[in-house]
């Protein structure tokens, strides 16, 4: 047997106040030495459960059932105590979590963290401490790690962070280490970084790895072998080439043919999803953009700039007058952004955390004033002062499960716009809105449930129909897919293209997802610490890059495997 | 997995109610509050005695212990005050007007916090950074030292002692509704609602309010709580109600004088019932605290 | 770091300041100022020297400027009832009061930290349970009520404790302290125990949530997939991370508990401040409540400066000149 670690009918339930949860139901797999498994499925999957399981942290109330088989090494870990169970965490498996802004204790010194963790099992002096943490420090290649090791987490980035955690999971040189989506929470371009540091450090210890994530392009890029996961069980496993080029299992191939990046640009997506949410229809259906005059200046930023400054107080500003206090820090968001849309396109705007993407595509719709500039829409201001004017510009938003009221049925987050802009009655409110709930293909017989009673891809269609109903010419998509499973993904995907094309709208699509951008847009633009880097067509930016930086942001792009 | 296959509409309101249930003790406690309500309110159809009417006062029947049968036929169940008054007939009195002091109190700074905490919110700038810094330095002073303060200072009486209790206890609402709100604020619902455009106090009234209410609610059953227990205080203390308004802290004040001679009774069973309605709010105030914590959810 | 505390210190002035404007308009403006300065029976002759002499038929402005002049000198009136300068009141009564307040926070902090950690740490034990419900109870009962009874049981009924006073005394660098006598301490503890309860109960579930929401952290998740001892956790991560909030809660509690000793002083006839300020108010002894007024302001100011220069040493954020 050469297996490392061998699961057989493992099964974690949680036994809440409301049923039992089978979060993970009978699965097996084994792992053998040096060997890279990934462990890939959407949301509510159980993969990170899984993860847990194997290290026995469970919180109550789950707990692994009994029948279930963990053999590590030979040892059998289901029922060991928790003293045992101890002395094989951090030591023979490690972990890695998701979010380094969390992992990481605030308060603590970075080699006062990376002591504890050595001297969970091992007796050293402090000498030997300092060593050892400046080595692991290096060995993550963090530069200067005599100094960094005396600093706290806050004086790191959230990829620096990511590579402190992963250098505490490898000091004692694990023989397993378990990733949970460890670089979800990162930029593409730090990600790609970390994919490589942990690539070599796994490759030179001989370490194995299951990387847990729900992005099929980030786990061929390091797996040998892959493992899909779907509502608590396995539906496929074997080598990365077999399931990626030949899927046994339908709903494999239903997550591959959601992926954008594996059909053409502008293609409507395979989406299982799409086609059980039913037709949208279209028909009845009334914009004001609707059979409008192209016009290639219809969006028209100029020299936009925003500072987000806090205003000083009474006594500093008194303090500024004596030279005794400093300004109020400030951030310069958005530096003389100037951009045209033309009626119709859909332009990606993408860039990294920090880029001023956001705040651009909010200004364009009106929610944030700018320092400077003026933003026009077919020749009208958007805002007036501090105030926003009129309605064409509409936005729909990131996280599905913030963006709708929860003490608000579906009818009435939809409809309270239209009424008060005067777009329908109150009498005609619920013919009027059960038109846009049907446009995106949203049953209005549900309309009068609240938003909790919704899963985020039906909460997102929501919004977009709350979009829709003001009859908006523009539309601002911030990031509407990035917090959706693949396959949700590929549908609001379609909604978009779909309306776009009945509509005539004009899609401002931010984005960090290079390859989601690459499938919808017309135009692309690049931002980067506020500035506008590159401009261009779609296929321009994606084949002919002429920034350096847009250059390595492709590159950075995670690919499946071919 | 499970949200979407809920039959019918579930307010979040019956969502909420669901849960709470499960807590026998919250449940118990809610009972309780809800009795003591009752009491209070029909005080006068219950009470075997009237305590303001000074006509059926005994004298002779003062400081009678518990379970004496007075010289009209009136067994006295909880004994006697100073006064020849029936106990538990001015204990229940005394609730009506803790009740009264605590719930007026509360329904005012509750008030006042929901408007200036969403406004300031809101607006942002200048104002909130005055407002909030108003707050925070009034925090910094306990309440019971404000309502002591303002109390002497504004005499004895009804609406005295209501201002004071306001007084001292706003502040706490407006940090907390401020919080909340500002939560909301940020959140992408609210960012929805103002890109429409809708306009400021009806983002206001119809998103921030309602979604900043939940901790305003735990806040406003800790406070109702400490006001009762507050008022008890500044009434034995004696800046409080005057004597025609026999509140549960001047019933144990009176008592107080007899302690020492064995008669515990006038002080202790009205300190029994205050802490027994003081502790019933904070349960159900718990219950829900813990509720709306979703870092504490299973 | 400079900045910061520099900034605080500003911030404490101007409240002092303001406090003194409100102290100012709340007893002098609203009340009659002749009455703060002159006990009523005062001749009419004696009433006009003394207008004259503070200035009372000036503009208001000017007697403000004046009512802090004298502040800042010291000369905080005379006291009608005790005849004597309040200053010298106020000093002779302020250690008492002290002496219970920091005895009080004392126990309330040092059981229920403790306690309250324990709660966080295992929410669902038994014993978890019983501590949470105590705390509820503890912070229902009226303190003066469970003083009452506090003296009911140990004084009257059980006999072993006295019902008031301080007792023996002994001098510390001039000032006299009952906890430095056997006697002492028998007249300290049921009022330091009647005032630390609540405290006591407030306090352990502040530290019962803290720890409870801190023990939910990926910090301390990741910190046991290290593999790191329970004992390690709890001491190094979980009580570094909710110091932060308990040392604010400690501030906030003591000035509070200062407040609150008016009340265990007035039950156990304790001979401190908060006696002084209730038998001030009730004798309407105008120039001692100033001066309390004052006193306990600057000295609130003065905690809740020492508390956030605490919590920026606590806190390597804040230590590092971030907001």
């Amino acid at each position: 047997m050469t297996d490392l670690l061998e699961v057989r009918d493992l099964r974690t339930w949680f036994h809440t106040d409301r049923g039992i949860v089978k979060s993970v139901e009978g699965i097996s797999f084994s792992l053998r030495r040096g060997e890279i498994m990934g462990l890939v499925g959407e949301s509510g999957s159980g993969k990170s459960i899984t993860g847990f399981s194997l290290i026995g942290l469970i919180d109550r109330p789950g707990r692994i059932e009994a029948g279930s088989s963990i053999r590590f090494g030979g040892r059998e870990l289901v029922g060991l105590d928790e003293r045992e169970l101890r002395g094989i965490r951090g030591k023979d498996i490690s972990m890695v979590f998701q979010d380094p802004m969390m992992t990481l204790n605030p308060v603590l010194k970075i080699i006062d963290q990376i002591g504890m963790a050595i001297r969970a099992h091992e007796q050293v002096s402090d000498a030997e401490i300092r060593r050892r943490a400046v080595e692991a420090l290096d060995r993550v290649r963090i530069v200067e790690p005599e100094r960094k090791v005396d600093q706290y987490p806050h004086e790191f980035s959230g990829g620096m962070r990511q590579r402190v955690a992963i250098a505490i999971a490898l000091l004692h040189r694990p023989r397993l280490v378990i990733a949970d989506e460890p670089t979800t929470a990162l930029d593409v371009s730090v990600q790609a970084e970390i994919l490589k540091v942990v690539k070599s450090l796994v490759a030179e210890m001989g370490t194995s790895l299951i990387w847990i994530s729900h992005d099929l392009a980030t786990v061929s890029s390091i797996a040998d072998k892959i493992t899909v996961m779907r509502r608590g069980e396995i539906v496929e496993a074997g080598p990365v080439r077999k399931v990626l080029d030949a899927p046994r299992h339908p709903y494999t191939q239903a997550l591959l043919d959601a992926l954008p990046s594996r059909s053409q640009p502008g293609e409507l997506l395979a989406s299982g999803a799409t086609e059980a949410a039913g037709r949208l229809d279209p028909s009845k259906l009334s914009g004001t953009a609707v059979g409008a005059p192209a016009d290639p200046q219809f969006i028209q930023i100029r020299h936009i700039d925003k500072l987000f400054q806090r205003p000083a107080g009474l006594l500093r500003r008194l303090g500024m007058q004596l030279g005794l206090a400093s300004e109020p820090a400030r951030v310069h968001a958005v530096k003389s952004a100037s951009l045209s849309i033309a009626r119709g396109e859909i332009l990606g705007l993408v860039g990294e955390s920090g880029s001023g993407k956001s705040t651009l595509g909010r200004i364009l719709c009106g929610i944030i004033a700018p320092s400077a500039g003026t933003v026009s829409v077919g020749g009208e201001p958007v805002m007036q002062g501090e105030r926003k004017r009129g309605t064409k510009v509409q936005m729909i938003f990131q996280d599905p499960f913030a963006s709708l009221d929860p003490r608000r049925t579906i009818f009435q987050s939809v409809a309270e716009g239209p009424i008060v802009h005067g777009l329908c009655t109150k009498a005609e409110a619920r013919a009027y809105v059960e038109r846009w709930l049907r446009a995106v293909a949203f049953d209005p017989a549900l309309a009068n449930r609240y938003p909790h009673q919704f899963s985020g891809g039906q909460r997102q269609r929501i919004a977009i129909a709350r979009a829709l109903a003001m009859q908006p010419e523009v539309i601002v998509c911030d990031e509407p897919v990035a917090s959706l499973d693949v396959s949700i993904q590929a549908q609001v995907i379609n909604l978009l293209m779909e309306l776009r094309r009945h509509l005539n709208l004009t899609l401002l699509f931010i984005s960090h997802d290079l390859s989601v951008v690459h499938h919808l847009c017309d135009r692309v633009v690049v931002m980067r610490h506020g500035e506008i880097v590159e401009t261009g067509s779609a296929s321009e930016i994606f084949h002919a890059p002429k920034q350096p930086y847009t250059r390595m942001l492709l590159d950075a792009i995670p690919r499946l495997a071919s | 997995m499970s949200a979407a296959t809920t039959t019918g509409s579930v307010s979040p309101l019956a969502q909420f109610w669901r849960d709470f249930r499960r807590n026998k003790v919250a449940v118990v406690a809610l009972t309780v509050v809800v009795l003591i309500v009752f009491v209070a309110v029909f005080a006068p159809f219950i009470v075997p005695q009237d305590p303001y009417d000074l006509k059926s006062l005994v004298l002779r029947d003062a400081r009678r212990p518990p379970g004496y049968v007075g010289r009209d036929g009136m067994l006295h169940l909880l004994g006697t005050d100073s006064q020849g008054r029936d106990l538990l007939s001015a204990i229940v009195y005394g609730l009506r007007i803790s009740l009264q002091m605590g719930l007026m109190a509360g329904a005012i700074a509750f008030t006042i916090g929901a408007v200036v905490g969403c406004t300031a919110a809101y607006v942002r700038g200048r104002i909130e950074a005055l407002i909030m810094r108003i707050v925070d330095i009034q925090l910094s002073f306990p309440a019971i030292l404000l309502a002591f303060v303002v109390a002497a200072l504004l005499g004895q009486g009804k609406q005295q002692l209501i201002l004071a209790l306001v007084f001292a206890q706003y502040a706490y609402f407006v940090r907390t509704a401020h919080g909340a709100a500002a939560a909301e604020r940020q959140k992408d619902y609210v960012q929805a609602a103002l890109s429409v455009p809708m306009g400021g106090w009806f983002v206001i009234t119809r998103h921030i309010l309602p979604n900043a209410l939940p901790p305003l609610i735990v806040v406003a059953t800790v406070q109702v709580a400490s006001a009762i227990s507050l008022e008890a205080t500044l009434s034995f203390l004696g800046v409080g109600l005057p004597a025609t308004e026999p509140s549960l802290g001047m019933l144990i004040s009176n008592g107080f004088q007899y302690l020492m001679s064995g008669r515990y009774w006038i002080a202790i069973y009205p300190g029994v019932a205050l802490i027994i309605l003081i502790m019933a709010i904070n349960l159900v105030g718990d219950q829900i605290r813990d509720q709306l914590n979703p870092r504490l959810r299973k | 770091m400079a900045s910061f505390i520099i900034r605080r210190l500003a911030q404490a002035l101007v409240v002092l300041l303001v406090m003194s404007v409100l102290v100012f308009a709340g007893v002098y403006v609203i009340g009659n100022p002749v009455d703060v300065l002159i006990s009523p029976d005062a001749t009419q002759a004696i009433r006009q020297q003394v207008i004259e002499q503070y200035g009372l038929d000036l503009p208001v402005w000017q007697q403000y400027l004046q009512f802090l002049q004298r502040l800042l000198t010291g000369d905080l009136g005379r006291s009608f009832v005790f005849n004597m300068p309040v200053g010298t009141l106020i000093a002779q009564k302020l250690p008492a009061t002290l002496e219970l307040t920091l005895i009080a926070v004392f126990f309330a902090s040092g059981i229920g930290i403790p306690l309250g950690v324990y709660a966080g740490y295992r929410p669902d034990s038994k014993t978890s349970r019983l501590i949470m419900a105590a705390s509820i109870l503890g912070f229902s009962v009226p303190t003066f009520w469970i003083g009452l009874m506090l003296i009911m049981v140990f004084a009257v009924q059980l006999g072993i404790l006295p019902a008031g006073g301080r007792g023996a005394t002994r001098e510390l660098i001039g000032v006299p302290f009952s906890f430095l006598t056997l006697d002492g301490w028998s007249h300290l503890i049921l009022p330091a125990l009647n005032l630390s309860l609540f405290k006591m109960s407030m306090i352990c579930r502040l530290a019962a949530s803290g720890t409870r929401e801190v023990m939910l952290t990926d910090t301390i998740k990741f910190a046991r997939a290290a593999g790191i001892p329970e004992r390690t956790i709890l001491r190094r991560h979980v009580l570094k991370l909710i110091s932060i909030p308990l040392v604010t809660v400690f501030g906030l509690e003591l000035g509070s508990t200062l407040a609150f000793a008016l009340v265990t002083e007035t039950i156990f006839s304790w001979p401190g401040l908060g006696k002084l300020i209730v038998d001030s108010i009730t004798s309407l002894d105008r120039p001692v409540m100033v001066a309390y007024l004052m006193l306990v302001s600057a000295l609130f100011v003065v905690i809740n400066l020492c508390v956030d220069l605490a919590y920026a040493l606590l806190d390597p954020r804040l230590r590092h000149g971030k907001n």
